[in-house]
């Protein structure tokens, strides 16, 4: 099945690619979204649309790093209008036999797969919607 | 060549109608069952072109049965026999991988209508 | 071809019998020890009586036989619904159905049983809350030997012939419908169509001559973009002659924008699914046949055959409906990406019964279709008359149109901004067609709103059950009335109002009501009534639910909230009856065990409250003890342009509803008394305590030195009126509010969100909530 490769850092993610509605670039600005959970960098207008934007670094918990984050790859969710800002994205690639990711097992993370001699962590787009939610409705 | 059929229901009643039917539109009936277990073996046994279910059976549900009867053979032809009220249970079985279902009380000329269609003969 | 029933009459007696003792072992049984296997055992038994029965014609038995079934389905559901009254009435049941198989027997006609089954009829109603489905029995010519003709069973004769000829007539036309189209499209023609969508990647590429290694690029940010739809006429219609929509020539002019390359990179990035590369996408519509008896099942397995091909895009009636046998005329409409083509499909169909593939075509991907029923068109046709000229209309393509109406609006003050920065000898002639634009957008908003409205006895239609479901389970007798449901409303808003209109319906019968006994001593009659009244009142559709039981008590809602501490001492003092109402809309108030007598009146009130004003509506509740309460929803006809006081904190701007804006003021906020932490700003004759918007927000402020603004909002029952105090008011607006989507309407205190001229997201705030959560 073929996926949208993007990284966070170096680390290489991969989303199936009819979860995927388009890859942007982030916006000059933001507008916050007042009382949100820091990985929620906030909302743009998308032609119209009033899209969330959430920083997967934060949604995966992963470490800050330096790199500049210049991707906003929008999921095709339905009525849930939802961004993740990544590093970079690499392209469309097959992506064969997932198999369990090693460790943690979170819903947002569906397994890892190998692309060129490289694993990619491959990403369940229900699991993310649901970390999403999960990020606001978990007791502060 | 005449199509094979095994006739699956519990009730004799039942089985001697359907098999009438299907004598009456040229098929030749090879077998009989009287509950799902049995239905399985008489399968496996017989091979037949065309398999009627019963849902309600003791021992093994005809939704049972035929999810066994897909898993040893993908292709085969099963047509569940229900009754009106019995839409999931339908459902059920065509998740199970039936082919089709008949609704009784049985006409003769709509279950051949359903069942020629099936096997590709309409 | 008629069977012939009677040489079945032996085999059916002697079976019917023996299930039918079983069936009272298994009575008997029962009484001893419940257990599953039993139960299971008698409902074969019933259902194998059931269905023997009916095909013989036999009508009264085969009713009785359903009725039993029925009830012991529902003790198989529920085992605790076995009572000794129940197995009495399955043993009475049983021993009819055993003199009736003797009747038969004895070439007589068996007794109808209509007082028995009329009470397992009233039986099932109470255990499964509905009545029971209709039994379903073959029209045989056959038996009753030596009985005179015409006895009972059914419409002796002709209705079996008659009946017969549609089912085989509406087989035929499929396999030939299936035969030719298949044969004429063949196989390969898929396979070059799937070949020609490579080029298209590789192109896509080759013009972004970027790293990316295949089609996936970059569009340039937000709001430069001009809307998608726009920019590519073709990612809108397809190609002339319906070309895979994979297959746009964007290769071939060297002069394509960022933006038609971007449409045309979304184009595959939503064509793309599990399905192999850029499967082509095929537009199925299909007719189940009128004679079929389960069309429910028939879609469901129409949609289980397309769905090996590919992948669904698309599915009218969705399949929920599908599965439940709501199926207009039978016509289901498919979209389908997938690599077969129409040969495969029609293969794939060829060998199901009871449909008919109408048409197999390749998908002009958007917009969606407008459906017109033949039925529109032939009374179009036939008719002058407006009002019979009418079309039927998806409602995602409403929604469509009122989206893009929405981002008409928005590009229209686009340009109104624009214009302002204009040198002056250029502005009055922009200013005027925008103006025009203005009205001619805003006109063509209105008519898309009035194409919208709904009646709304959509939503209420459903409330009767639920009225019967609940008063059942609480033992009461509830009358409900409604009226005025023929009333129009915009869909978006009934949408939503469908769970607030229960929930309260639920209070009305739950809480509101009392109990029998309690209502015969308080000499009101023992059937409780809820009246739902819908009316009209200029541009607001007004609903009222009104129950006649006990009322709320003003005192103890202001008791409770004291004790929440969500309302100070002074202002449970000074509070109206009716503002103390609406306290039971605070969270957390009513639902305290120790006011009983409105307990529960919490539940989801606040979410009813929250749903009514966020479609711009209000809610209020008038109550009088022991004489019922009436909420009364105040709802505007269509989705709001609002209205919109925008105010900026720091660096960002937000905006606040006019109508909940009391008023505006300066003050040095050093300045202000205090009591306790809040500072207090002097107001009329009284002090508000001043909230920070920075603070409530938790964003940061930029102040200006010196004089600070308030903002006066009118609060709800609980806050009362607050001042804001913000860093800069910036002015009016009117804008269309969009619902938030998730995860933002998981955020208390946003009731929406809009999009400003200048292309800026703003949220509007629901103050009351950012207050209390």
């Amino acid at each position: 099945m073929r996926h949208v490769i993007f990284r966070v850092e170096k680390e290489r993610y991969g989303l199936p690619l009819s979860a995927v509605r388009e890859v942007v670039v982030p916006p000059e600005r933001y507008t916050r979204v007042p009382r949100a959970p820091s990985a929620i960098t906030g909302v743009m207008n998308l032609r119209g649309r009033v899209v969330t934007v959430v920083e997967l670094r934060q949604l995966l918990h992963l470490p800050e790093g330096p790199t500049p984050l210049c991707r906003v790859v929008l999921l095709d969710r339905g009525r849930r209008d939802l961004g993740l800002l990544v590093t970079d994205v690499d392209g469309i690639e097959a992506v064969e036999r997932v198999s369990a990711a090693p460790g943690k097992v979170t819903p947002a993370v569906r397994g890892v797969a190998r692309l060129g001699g490289l694993g990619v962590t491959v990403l369940d787009p229900e699991g993310l919607d649901a970390a999403v939610v999960a990020l606001f409705t978990a007791p502060k | 060549m005449a199509k094979r059929v095994l006739v699956v229901d519990d009730a004799i009643f039942m089985r001697n109608m359907i098999k009438d039917i299907f004598a009456s539109g040229g098929f030749e009936v090879v077998g009989e069952a009287a509950n799902g277990l049995e239905a399985v073996e008489k399968f496996k046994e017989l091979k037949p072109d065309l398999t009627t279910m019963d849902i309600v059976m003791p021992f093994k549900s005809g939704i049972e049965a035929t999810r066994e009867i897909i898993k040893a053979d993908s292709s085969a032809v099963v047509i569940m026999c229900s009754a009106l009220g019995q839409e999931s249970l339908v459902m059920e079985a065509i998740e199970a991988g039936a082919s089709d279902f008949i609704v009784k009380p049985f006409r003769a000329e709509d279950v051949l209508a359903v069942v020629k269609k099936v096997l590709g003969e309409a | 071809m008629t069977m012939d029933m009677s040489r079945y009459l032996g085999l059916f007696i002697s079976e019917a019998t023996e299930h039918l003792e079983a069936l009272g072992r298994d009575l008997v049984a029962l009484e001893r020890e419940a257990t599953a296997a039993t139960v299971d055992s008698m409902f074969r038994h019933a259902h194998s009586v059931k269905g023997m029965a009916s095909s013989m014609g036999f009508e009264s038995i085969a009713m009785l036989a359903h009725r039993v079934e029925d009830l012991v389905d529902a003790v198989r559901q529920d085992r605790k619904l076995l009572d000794r009254d129940l197995v009495d009435l399955l043993l009475s049941a049983a021993d009819t159905l055993t003199a009736q198989v003797r009747a038969v027997a004895a070439s007589r006609e068996p007794d109808a049983a209509a007082p028995l089954l009329e009470q397992l009829s009233a039986r099932v109603r109470t255990l499964t809350g509905h009545a029971p489905a209709a039994t379903r029995v073959a029209q045989v010519t056959v038996l009753k030997p030596g009985d005179p003709p015409a006895a009972g069973a059914g419409d002796p004769g002709a209705p079996a012939d008659a009946a017969g000829t549609p089912g085989v007539a509406a087989g035929a036309p499929t396999a030939d419908a299936g035969g030719s189209a298949g044969s004429s499209a063949g196989g390969s023609g898929s396979d070059s169509r799937a070949d020609r969508a490579a080029p298209g990647l590789q192109a896509t590429s080759g013009v972004d001559g970027g790293p990316v290694s295949t089609a996936l690029a970059v569009m340039p940010p937000a709001s430069l973009m001009p809307p998608r739809d726009l920019s590519s006429p073709e990612a809108l219609y397809g190609a002339p002659g319906a070309r895979p929509r994979t297959d746009l020539p964007v290769e071939a002019d060297p002069a394509s924008s960022v933006a038609a390359l971007g449409a045309n990179l979304k184009v595959l990035a939503s064509v793309d699914t599990d399905a192999p590369p850029s499967a082509p996408r095929w537009s199925v519509r299909l007719r189940i046949s009128p004679t079929c008896q389960v069309p429910g099942v028939r879609a469901f397995l129409v949609h289980k055959r397309l769905s090996t091909l590919g992948t669904l895009v698309d599915l009218r009636p969705p399949l929920e409906e599908l599965k439940a046998g709501r199926i207009p005329d039978g016509f289901i409409q498919v979209e389908l990406d997938t690599n077969v083509g129409e040969a495969g499909i029609q293969t794939a169909l060829r060998n199901v019964a009871e449909v008919e593939v109408v048409s197999v075509s390749q998908a002009v991907p958007e917009p969606p279709i407008l459906a017109v029923t033949a039925q529109a068109l032939d009374s179009a046709r036939a008719s002058a008359d407006a009002s019979s000229r009418t079309v039927r209309v998806r409602t995602e393509l409403l929604d469509y149109f009122l989206d893009t109406v929405g981002e008409l609006m928005l590009a229209t003050a686009r340009l109104r901004e624009v214009g302002k920065v204009m040198p002056e000898v250029s502005r009055p002639a922009l200013e005027e067609g925008v103006y025009r634009l203005h009205t001619l957008v805003k006109d063509l908003h209105d008519k898309v709103m009035s194409a919208r409205m709904t009646p709304l006895s959509l939503i209420t239609d459903r409330l009767p059950r639920a009225a019967r479901d609940l008063a059942r389970r609480k033992e009461r007798e509830v009358e409900l009335v409604i009226t005025g449901a023929e009333i129009e409303l915009d869909r978006a808003i009934l949408d939503e109002l469908a769970d607030p209109l229960l929930h309260l319906l639920r209070n009305c019968i739950d809480h509101g009501l009392e109990a029998p006994e309690e209502r015969l001593a308080a000499k009101k009659s023992v059937r409780g009534r809820v009246l739902v009244t819908v009316r009209r009142a200029r541009d607001r559709v007004i609903i009222d639910i009104e129950d006649d039981g006990r009322g709320m008590d003003p005192a103890k809602l202001k008791a409770s909230a004291l004790k929440r501490g969500l309302i100070t001492e002074e202002a449970a003092a000074r509070m109206a009856d009716r503002d103390a109402f609406l306290l039971s809309c605070l969270p957390g108030v009513s639902t305290a065990k120790d006011i009983t007598d409105i307990s529960g009146r919490g539940v989801g009130m606040d979410a009813v409250k929250r749903v009514v004003e966020s479609v711009g509506g209000t809610l209020e509740i008038e109550s009088e003890r022991g004489r019922g309460t009436c909420f009364t929803l105040r709802l505007p006809l269509t989705v709001a342009v609002v209205h919109l006081l925008l105010v900026q904190v720091g660096e960002e701007v937000f905006g606040l509803p006019i109508a909940k804006v009391v008023g505006a003021t300066e003050a040095d906020p050093e300045a202000l008394s205090r009591s306790r932490e809040t500072a207090l700003l002097p107001h009329g004759n009284g002090l508000l305590p001043v909230h920070l918007l920075e603070v409530l927000l938790g964003v940061p402020a930029s102040p200006r030195p010196g004089f600070r603004p308030f903002v006066v909002m009118e609060g709800d029952a609980g806050t009362g009126k607050v001042a804001l105090a913000v860093d800069r008011l910036l002015g009016q607006e009117e804008v269309v509010l969009k619902p938030l989507s998730r995860p933002l309407d998981l955020l208390p205190g946003l009731s929406g969100v809009t999009i400003l001229g200048s292309g800026r997201p703003v949220f509007i705030l629901d103050v009351p909530r950012l207050l209390t959560a």
